[in-house]
């Protein structure tokens, strides 16, 4: 059980084996991750105890269901011996057939929802591991099976027993995705106001924390979401919370800030994510994307750090685009940011493309509203790290030029600023790119960076950008075909307009990521010819 | 991806605190533990939130005070018979109610909650609850102190919770027992006819689960219930 693991190592019991476990939880953790943007699985956790994993062996199925069979019938009957027998038990529900052939034993959730209420704590703890055990079948009648038991595991989540409240915790999540039919139950016993006060009660508690994270991204990730369980989470103290989790503990790790993270990120998509604004949350991410980003830039190879860094800059990106204008500056705090931002593009590119893709868009809804950030990117210099970025494919590079469009367009000394910092020489390999959008895309920085100057366009012939711009125009597209005419003609060869050919530019960023509901519209340079 | 969940193991063995067996410090509970992590999650979960009148464990803070208000707390009594008084059980719902019976109605209609939830007892005379007990056996479950006050059936579970010498081992049974009673066809007949039986591993078969029936007839003075303290205690000041 990974959890124990964690609390022993806050005890200061450090060893090789634990840091290897916890790598291992990570990579699985990211595997589940993936899975879950991917396709939308459901993820389910099981929590092991120690005997549990020492036994790791692969027990036969059949001897498995006997096994439970013959247990359950033990387990009517009193006696001391009785928690050995439910300790026997979970661990044979451990078993996927095993965990149906007890649920279609006549009375066998009200036996274990009798031990889960009994008097005897030992036997409420494995009762709970049972349904623990239960809640992570496969099977999806087993959950509604686990029904009888969820009052009272909620009721426990007011409890002070620190494991069982988690494993209540993780059972409850584990239950939650499985059936429309146990999501409603669940809400209407309550399960909302109870992570709240769960989440309060026990805020020094961070395995808590933690469970109450897992649980409530369980909830949020549901498909109607948006309907009943956002604006109820949101009408609760648990932004709040969640948002004062988004300091990590160095001892404990990041685990409970990656869940809190991640469930901020599946309300931040959703269509009321200005109430989470009005909470503070684009300030706290973008703080603690600044802190990480630092740590990164200083060598932090933490192990899970950009497992926090995803969902967070998701949320900061998805904030960012429904920020209001004016009060962008004071939301988002400190300008510093985009140094943390550029620190983390140019870590992630090479390992994990996917994130740094996600920080360029970052950068871009950062730079898309705000002067102060684009003067900042220049002045930092941090610009010709961008540059270097733009050879890059799988999306970075377009949303890197996006990024440095965003700067052009602010104001014409940023465009001289980025034409000596060498930004023509590399639109003109990108217009040589294969790529459809980049091409479209250089053609506008150029544009913008023709209109600024008449030197730059000298600059631009220069280095022979002419001739690209009159292939471009045998391009079999036809938009891309004009826009590189319009500027031949009206910028280039220094023609006199005769209007003849009107073009229309208009960007418009639509980025959407897959999970994401609401990226926004997040930069618009609209200009008409002519 | 959901076998990978089974290989998320640690191999490093616990931190067992070496101590030998020791017993809660809690008069009238005999439990005995061998790791301190027991002993916390039994206290935690047992003698946490306890009644001080009446010694009723209850699961949570929220609880327990809404036990004592409806219990022990005569201005309670008073204002309930003015205005709605009986707070929801459910956290955040914060519905009060006239009586504990629209509340009831309220936890199954509204909460989906199961029409025994045992942490929901309403307050009664004894008698009353008594043939109520006998007539539908599936009803509230009752904690231990109530029970082993009561004669009659529930001394049944007296009974069985006495069934070791040692008790402190029994007591960590009895509830489930009654429970697995109550689950099992009412029939309090064969329950009083184990009870008067009085033979150690008597059985009661006749019910399809099969639950071994021990009775040693304990006095009825004689109380073991978690957090009850041991001993003559009469029944003065126990359940009002």
């Amino acid at each position: 059980m990974w959890r124990l693991n964690k609390v022993r190592h806050k005890a200061g019991r450090q060893g090789d084996s634990l840091e290897e476990l916890r790598l291992k939880r990570r990579e699985h953790e990211k595997a589940l991750r993936q899975a879950r943007r991917d396709r939308q699985l459901v993820s389910k956790r099981l929590l092991l105890t120690e005997d549990e994993e020492q036994s790791e062996v692969t027990m036969d199925t059949t001897s498995g269901e006997q096994d439970v069979v013959s247990l359950f019938h033990k387990l009517q009957h009193s006696g001391p011996e009785r928690e050995a027998h439910l300790k026997a038990l979970s661990k044979a529900l451990r078993d996927p057939s095993a965990q149906l052939t007890f649920i279609k034993q006549e009375n066998s959730m009200h036996l274990l929802v009798g031990l889960l209420t009994g008097s005897d704590a030992q036997c409420r703890l494995q009762a709970v591991q049972c349904l623990h055990k239960l809640s992570h079948s496969p099977h999806t009648n087993v959950a509604p099976a686990c029904l009888p038991a969820t009052p009272y595991l909620l009721t426990y989540l007011s409890g002070q027993s620190t494991k069982f409240t988690e494993l209540c915790l993780y059972t409850l999540g584990n239950l939650c995705p499985d059936s429309d039919a146990v999501k409603e139950k669940l809400l209407a016993q309550g399960i909302i106001p109870a992570l709240a006060s769960c989440i309060e009660n026990q805020r020094y508690n961070l395995a808590v924390v933690e469970a109450v994270g897992f649980t409530l991204s369980q909830l949020l990730q549901a498909k109607d979401a948006a309907e009943k369980i956002i604006p109820m989470v949101l009408a609760s103290s648990l932004p709040s919370s969640l948002l004062s989790v988004l300091t990590p503990d160095p001892k404990f790790g990041l685990a409970p800030a990656i869940e809190c993270a991640w469930c901020l990120h599946y309300l931040a998509c959703s269509e009321y994510s200005r109430e989470l604004l009005a909470h503070g949350a684009l300030l706290q991410c973008s703080s603690l994307l600044l802190s990480l980003g630092g740590a990164v830039a200083e060598g932090n190879r933490e192990e899970g750090l950009e497992l926090l860094v995803c969902p967070l800059l998701r949320c900061v990106g998805n904030l960012l685009s429904i920020c209001p204008v004016d009060s962008l500056s004071s939301q988002v705090g400190d300008v510093r940011l985009v140094v943390s931002l550029c620190a983390l593009l140019q870590t992630y590119i090479h390992t994990q493309p996917a994130l740094a893709r996600e920080t360029a868009w970052v950068l871009n809804n950062l730079t898309a509203h705000s002067s102060a950030v684009c003067s900042a990117l220049l002045t930092l210099s941090l610009v010709p790290g961008l540059i270097q970025l733009l050879p890059f494919s799988q999306g970075i590079n377009t949303m890197v030029l996006r990024v440095l469009a965003n700067i052009a367009h602010k104001k014409k000394e940023f465009c001289v600023q980025l034409a000596r910092l060498g930004l023509l020489s590399t639109l003109c390999a990108t217009l040589k790119m294969a790529d459809q959008e980049m091409v479209t895309l250089s053609l506008e920085v150029l544009f913008v960076l023709l209109v600024s100057r008449p030197q730059v366009a000298d600059e631009f012939v220069r280095q022979g950008g002419v001739s690209l711009l009159e292939a471009i125009q045998y391009n079999s597209e036809g938009e891309m075909r004009q826009r590189a005419a319009y500027l031949l003609e009206h910028h280039l060869l220094s023609y006199p307009s005769d209007c003849t050919v009107k073009t229309f530019i208009r960007i418009v960023l639509f980025v959407k990521f897959v999970p994401i509901q609401n990226s926004g519209v997040t930069n618009l340079i609209c200009f008409v010819a002519g | 991806m959901y076998l990978q969940d089974l290989y998320t193991s640690e191999v490093d063995d616990k931190p067992t605190l070496s101590v030998s067996e020791f017993a809660c410090h809690i008069s009238g509970c005999s439990a005995v533990f061998s790791a301190l992590e027991e002993y916390e999650h039994h206290y935690n979960s047992l003698h946490r939130h306890v009644c001080c009148s009446c010694r009723r464990s209850l699961p949570s803070a929220r609880l327990l005070d809404i036990h004592i208000q409806e219990w022990h707390d005569s201005l309670f009594t008073i204002l309930a018979q003015r205005q709605d008084m009986y707070q929801c059980l459910v956290e955040g719902c914060g519905q009060k109610f006239r009586t504990s019976k629209h509340r009831k109605d309220h936890l199954i209609r509204i909460h989906k909650y199961p029409p025994d939830f045992r942490f929901d007892k309403t307050k009664k005379d004894k008698g009353i609850r008594e043939t109520k007990r006998l007539q539908q056996k599936d009803t509230n479950m009752e904690v231990v102190d109530d029970v082993c006050e009561s004669e009659g059936v529930c001394e049944v579970m007296c009974g069985v919770l006495s069934d070791q010498p040692e008790q402190g081992e029994s007591m960590e049974t009895h509830v489930s027992e009654e429970e697995a009673a109550c689950m099992a066809k009412p029939a309090a007949t064969e329950e009083h006819a184990g009870l008067s039986a009085a033979v150690h591993g008597n059985e009661c078969s006749s019910t399809e689960t099969l639950k071994p029936r021990y009775s040693y007839r304990v006095p009825s003075t004689v109380c073991f219930g978690h957090g009850s303290i041991r001993g003559f205690r009469g029944r003065r000041g126990r359940r009002k």
